[in-house]
């Protein structure tokens, strides 16, 4: 099935020099729905959803900055490391809202796990299910982030 | 077969027609004529061909509205009231404005189009506003991810602004960046340097506008720029003044702290500034020295997480601790902030409960 001019509009402010220099989608050739719907098999087949793992990666975030630039452990089997970057950044998918360039870095200490993601991510992820494209530095496989975030 | 060419073409030539109509429904229908801008109650009035945006067609007539995404309404900056005029707000506008700016008629400009006649309120000071093209005469790396950027305008132009103000920097398309990007960044040098303006910019991986400044321009090329920009400048009114930062934030501090010691200001100050490790430090001699020709000065850098072989033996801990160990009444005294949103609301916490009054309080967020 075709994608909606919608979606078409979506993965072009997802390309490189769109909204950022490197995009959102790293060297994945598929179309938006087929990344959003893959991922979305897999969250369900987790019996997990996008809400959930949103709120576990913005509870680690939250927890991030209260240490400014410090790795901070939380519940003594995670350690995060949370960073700030001057200006907004607005979601590709075009729905108003935007995030403050806030990465964080979060490794789960017990399994050796080091995973990435942004403010912008968590809303991504909340919001649109999306997890960015494969091979994009932010890219985050569902079922390897909600191992890390100590899910499954 | 025949009839599948025969539908074919009927639906081609049908789409052909309808998509002339259009566009010359438009010509007639899109054509707004010429529209005035009464800016200020009549102190200017703009004569404008309709169809634009307010915010590009006040900047065809040298009048620019902060903006730092160029007109897709993702940054929110460009607020005008516009008393008359502007038809109704729009659901791009809506999560930028609050309920009180939405009732003064505060507006994105980028998103109104003029249409017909506007009444506009704008505020004196962004008359003050010019624009520039400067080249680039020095890049200087401060850091593995700060480069400090001269730029230096043409033959007989100058700036005026006041330490602590910023730049718009426009950049131009580069590898797969097709459009040019909006950014604004902090002046670090001092406003008696006239001539040019210094910039101290950091890296933001896969950031549009910092990944042109980090790896595309070069020594002689020329940047189109507005400003200066921003309330983030020197209130008099204290003896006593808290400089934080971290970053690039050093930049307004940088030129505020310039400015003071060239007018010979007789205040008491304090720059702690923050950073990660010895790697993240710049400008230390600088500071150092002015330390060592004013006693009146005091420069303290801080690390949150020093490398073993940093050898550091000075401050450490979270730039809030430090802040604690160094400024203990803030009675009478003014704090000037620049850096991240967590570091800012971090220490306007920390002088609010050393009793800095929050209305002398003055921070520049990276956002």
């Amino acid at each position: 099935m075709k994608q909606s001019p919608r979606l078409n509009q979506i993965q072009e402010n997802m390309q490189p020099g769109a909204f950022t220099a490197h995009g959102f989608l790293g060297d994945d050739d598929r179309a938006l729905k087929d990344i959003l719907r893959q991922d979305d098999a897999e969250v369900e087949k987790l019996d997990l959803s996008h809400a959930q793992i949103a709120g576990r990666m913005q509870y680690f975030t939250e927890r991030g900055k209260e240490l400014l630039d410090i790795p901070v452990t939380v519940d003594e089997d995670y350690e995060v490391l949370v960073d700030d970057h001057r200006g907004e950044i607005p979601c590709p998918f075009a729905d108003n809202q935007k995030a403050i360039k806030t990465n964080t870095r979060f490794t789960n200490k017990k399994l050796g796990i080091t995973v990435y993601w942004s403010d912008l991510n968590i809303h991504m992820i909340r919001y649109h299910g999306f997890y960015e494209g494969k091979g994009s530095f932010f890219r985050n496989d569902p079922k390897t982030l909600a191992r890390a975030l100590g899910l499954i | 077969m025949k009839e599948i060419i025969i539908t074919v073409l009927s639906i081609t030539g049908i789409s052909t027609v309808l998509a002339v109509l259009i566009i010359i429904a438009e010509k007639f229908l899109n054509n707004y004529g010429e529209c005035e801008i009464d800016i200020n109650d009549g102190d200017k009035n703009l004569r404008v061909e309709g169809g634009s945006s307010l915010l590009s067609s006040l900047a065809a007539n040298k009048i620019f509205i902060p903006s730092a995404c160029g007109g897709k309404a993702t940054c929110g900056l460009c607020k005008v009231r516009v008393l008359e005029g502007a038809g109704p707000l729009l659901p791009t506008e809506e999560p930028y404005l609050s309920k009180d700016e939405r009732n003064d008629g505060v507006r994105l400009s980028c998103q109104v189009k003029v249409k017909g006649n506007l009444r506009v309120y704008i505020p004196e000071e962004l008359f003050n506003i010019r624009e520039y093209v400067a080249t680039v005469t020095n890049i200087k790396d401060m850091t593995h991810d700060i480069k400090e950027f001269r730029f230096e305008f043409k033959a007989g132009e100058d700036i005026k602004f006041k330490a602590g103000q910023y730049m718009q920097i426009e950049t131009k398309p580069y590898d797969k960046v097709k459009e040019k990007a909006i950014r604004a960044y902090s002046i670090s040098s001092a406003p008696s340097d006239n001539k040019a303006v210094e910039l101290i910019i950091r890296r933001v991986p896969g950031g549009l506008c910092t990944t042109y400044m980090h790896d595309h321009i070069k020594v002689g090329d020329e940047v189109r720029m507005t400003g200066p920009y921003g309330d983030f400048y020197m209130r008099d009114d204290s003896d006593d003044y808290v400089f934080m930062a971290g970053g690039s934030g050093m930049a307004p501090i940088k030129s505020l702290v310039m400015d003071i010691m060239e007018r010979n200001l007789d205040k008491k100050m304090i720059f702690i500034f923050g950073a990660v490790s010895k790697k993240d430090l710049y400008h230390t001699e600088f500071f150092r020295e002015i330390e060592r020709q004013n006693s009146n000065f005091r420069y303290v850098p801080a690390l949150s997480r020093p490398e073993p072989d940093d050898n550091w033996n000075g401050e450490t801990g979270l730039v809030t601790e430090v802040l604690k160990r160094y400024v203990d009444s803030g009675k009478g005294k003014h704090a000037y902030l620049c850096g991240s949103p967590g570091m800012i609301n971090a220490c306007v916490n920390v002088l609010v409960g050393s009793e800095f009054d929050e209305a002398k309080i003055y921070y520049d967020k990276f956002s």
